[in-house]
């Protein structure tokens, strides 16, 4: 079986404090690494036979490529877009990849820490036409390979699915965790080619539906004040944040 | 000599200061209390390719020379605080992983370095005697051959990883009327009969690194794993102290950087008189004295790793790494102690601990006062 493993660049440690969101240190997409460690299980026990990576971005993805390649995809393509896209721009990207690459399941995560969109992976099962499994937690793919069985994590609780495959699971946190990559996997994956693509070879005309007008980070909370008395307390409560 | 790292190898580096710090920390405190050795954090490490650096990829290592394997066990020392698992990792590169790979037949390097480099073997190695350790090449430990057979009889103390070890590099003398000459090397398989642990040895330092003695009675090895010529246990072993010597505190340069920014840290937090102790001279002296040494120590490090990757010779200066490094070390947890007045004593800082791992470097791949004696037989004296 044939996997395609989409990931997303996102800075690291994103939303934690001190973090940046532009010109520090990127990585895949949590989600994604938890999809990709994934079809290397699957690989492992035999049920994969080749993990294909694919990300959407400017050379300076390349870093993240080779991540994929260090955990052990056995090729990484990047699709050469320097434009900031939407989740719909992104799908129909995908779209045209696998239609190249005829994969019987593509893989990734449910989301992606930065915009939290979570739309790609069910945007890109409706253009194909293809049945979708979303917040995977575990997944078993069927002995003749043309279904699997998920179980998906929803807030009702654990609610376990048949799909027919070729199909697209997105993967949630508690899937798996992904492991170190090891040593020997950083070296070799630097020797590993990075296939390109441009838009005009995918033949795709994928463009944003959406754009993102302004981001405005959350009022800065100032300070507290301590009280002598539970009777100052109700007094500024009352008059001063006038809640109660 | 350019010591500027390139990306790849920074990437290395960064890969393993997060997996250490990460992985092998938890529980240092109990383990080093009650003397445990770390199978996980040995197999994660091995898994992680940290054992394997130095060894050829077709053998499941990275195939990274000296230089940039120094560079990568300075950022486990900086990462990983037990200093016990790394002292176990290195006594099994140093003395039993490299000599495999330098004197072994491919028979060997086939059996034995895969599994080495992967951590899957534990590896040991038997020189010191319970009556001869700066004098090795005295020892009494045999190898009488016997047909296709060696049967070795003797005792071996101070077993790194003894207790746990799949493979143990053993030095006996073959043929004794020759004297040093006389000694070979030998790969046992552990266990194997004749080869008992006759005791694990309590330490007062890298506790968390199991050391046993170890006593062979007839114990047969077979000839296809005497490990290099017949007699030539002393070039094996030279060789393999030039690069034990040189590399083995590598981690340590990591410590001394790792309790510099401690201090550093402690010094502008804490506060005495209304002002941080930094500010007083007594403290940022001390702190000066450590930025000096681990500075110092490092270029020693990374010009030994250098000579040993330009094939150039450096008996001499692993003697002097060796030395040097390990006093420093000494010298750099005994002022972070006393920067961290009584808090530094107590086993939650953390520091004590170290203090007691670092004075075993005084002591193994040879005692400070036979380096000494070694640079001054080089100086000509």
């Amino acid at each position: 079986m044939k996997i395609l493993t989409p990931f997303k660049s996102v800075p690291e440690n994103y939303g934690q404090p001190g973090a940046t969101s532009s010109g520090g240190r990127r990585v895949i997409n949590p989600f994604d690494q938890i999809a990709i460690e994934e079809a290397l299980r699957l690989r492992e026990r035999g049920v994969a036979s080749e993990i294909v990576a694919v990300t959407v971005g400017p050379d300076s993805a390349d870093e993240e490529i080779r991540a994929a390649y260090a955990m052990g995809c056995d090729r990484a393509i990047r699709i050469d877009d320097e434009r900031s896209l939407d989740p719909h721009a992104v799908a129909r990207l995908l779209l045209a990849v696998v239609r190249a690459e005829a994969p019987e399941l593509v893989l990734m995560g449910k989301q992606a820490v930065d915009d939290d969109a979570s739309q790609v992976g069910p945007m890109l099962a409706g253009l194909l036409g293809w049945p979708q499994a979303t917040f995977v937690s575990r997944l078993e793919p069927a002995d003749d390979r043309r279904s699997a069985t998920c179980t998906r994590e929803t807030d009702g609780g654990l609610e376990v699915i048949t799909v027919q495959l070729p199909a697209v699971v997105t993967t949630d946190l508690r899937l798996n965790e992904p492991r170190y990559v090891s040593l020997p996997g950083l070296i070799k994956a630097r020797r590993k080619p990075i296939e390109l693509k441009t838009l005009a070879e995918l033949a795709s005309n994928a463009q944003p539906l959406t754009a993102i007008l302004r981001v405005a980070a959350p009022p800065k909370r100032s300070g507290g004040v301590s009280v002598e008395s539970v009777a100052e307390l109700v007094h500024k409560l009352k008059h001063e944040a006038k809640v109660i | 000599m350019d010591f500027t790292w390139s990306d790849e190898q920074r990437e290395l580096f960064t890969a393993i200061e997060r997996f250490a710090a990460a992985e092998l920390n938890e529980g240092i405190i109990e383990r080093d209390e009650h003397g445990e050795f770390s199978r996980d954090g040995w197999y994660k490490c091995g898994e992680f390719g940290i054992h394997g650096l130095p060894v050829e990829e077709q053998y499941g290592g990275s195939d990274l020379d000296a230089l940039a394997t120094v560079g990568a066990l300075e950022r486990l020392g900086y990462a990983c605080k037990d200093n016990g698992l790394i002292f176990s990792i290195n006594a099994h590169m140093w003395t039993v992983m490299m000599p495999v790979a330098a004197f072994g037949s491919e028979d060997q390097k086939q059996r034995y370095l895969p599994g080495l480099a992967s951590g899957k073997l534990i590896g040991g190695n038997g020189t010191s005697e319970p009556d001869t350790g700066s004098d090795a090449y005295n020892m009494r430990t045999t190898a009488e051959k016997k047909g296709d057979r060696y049967l070795l009889n003797g005792s071996k103390i101070f077993v790194t990883n003894g207790p746990v070890a799949d493979v143990l590099v053993v030095y006996a003398n073959s043929d004794p009327a020759k004297g040093p000459h006389g000694i070979s090397g030998f790969i046992v398989d552990a266990p194997t009969p004749g080869m008992t642990v006759t005791r694990k040895i309590d330490k007062m330092g890298v506790r968390t690194s199991p050391m046993a003695e170890i006593y062979f009675d007839n114990c047969e090895v077979p000839e296809t794993n005497r490990l290099g010529k017949e007699g030539a246990g002393q070039a094996l072993f030279t060789h393999s102290m030039v690069w034990e010597r040189g590399c083995i505190l590598a981690s340590a340069v990591g410590s001394m950087q790792r309790l510099l920014e401690t201090c550093v840290r402690y010094a502008k937090q804490r506060k005495a008189f209304g002002q941080p102790i930094g500010k007083f001279q007594q403290v940022a002296t001390k702190l000066v004295d450590m930025k000096l040494r681990v500075e110092t120590a490092r270029r020693m490090l990374y010009y030994h790793a250098w000579l040993i990757a330009q094939g150039r010779s450096a008996v001499m200066e692993a003697a002097m790494n060796k030395l040097y490094i390990s006093e420093s070390w000494v010298r750099c947890c005994e002022d972070a102690i006393q920067i961290h007045g009584g808090y530094g004593y107590m086993t939650e800082y953390e520091i004590e601990r170290e203090l007691r791992d670092a004075i075993g470097s005084r002591l193994y791949s040879g005692t400070n006062e036979i380096q000494r004696n070694l640079i001054a037989a080089m100086l000509g004296v």
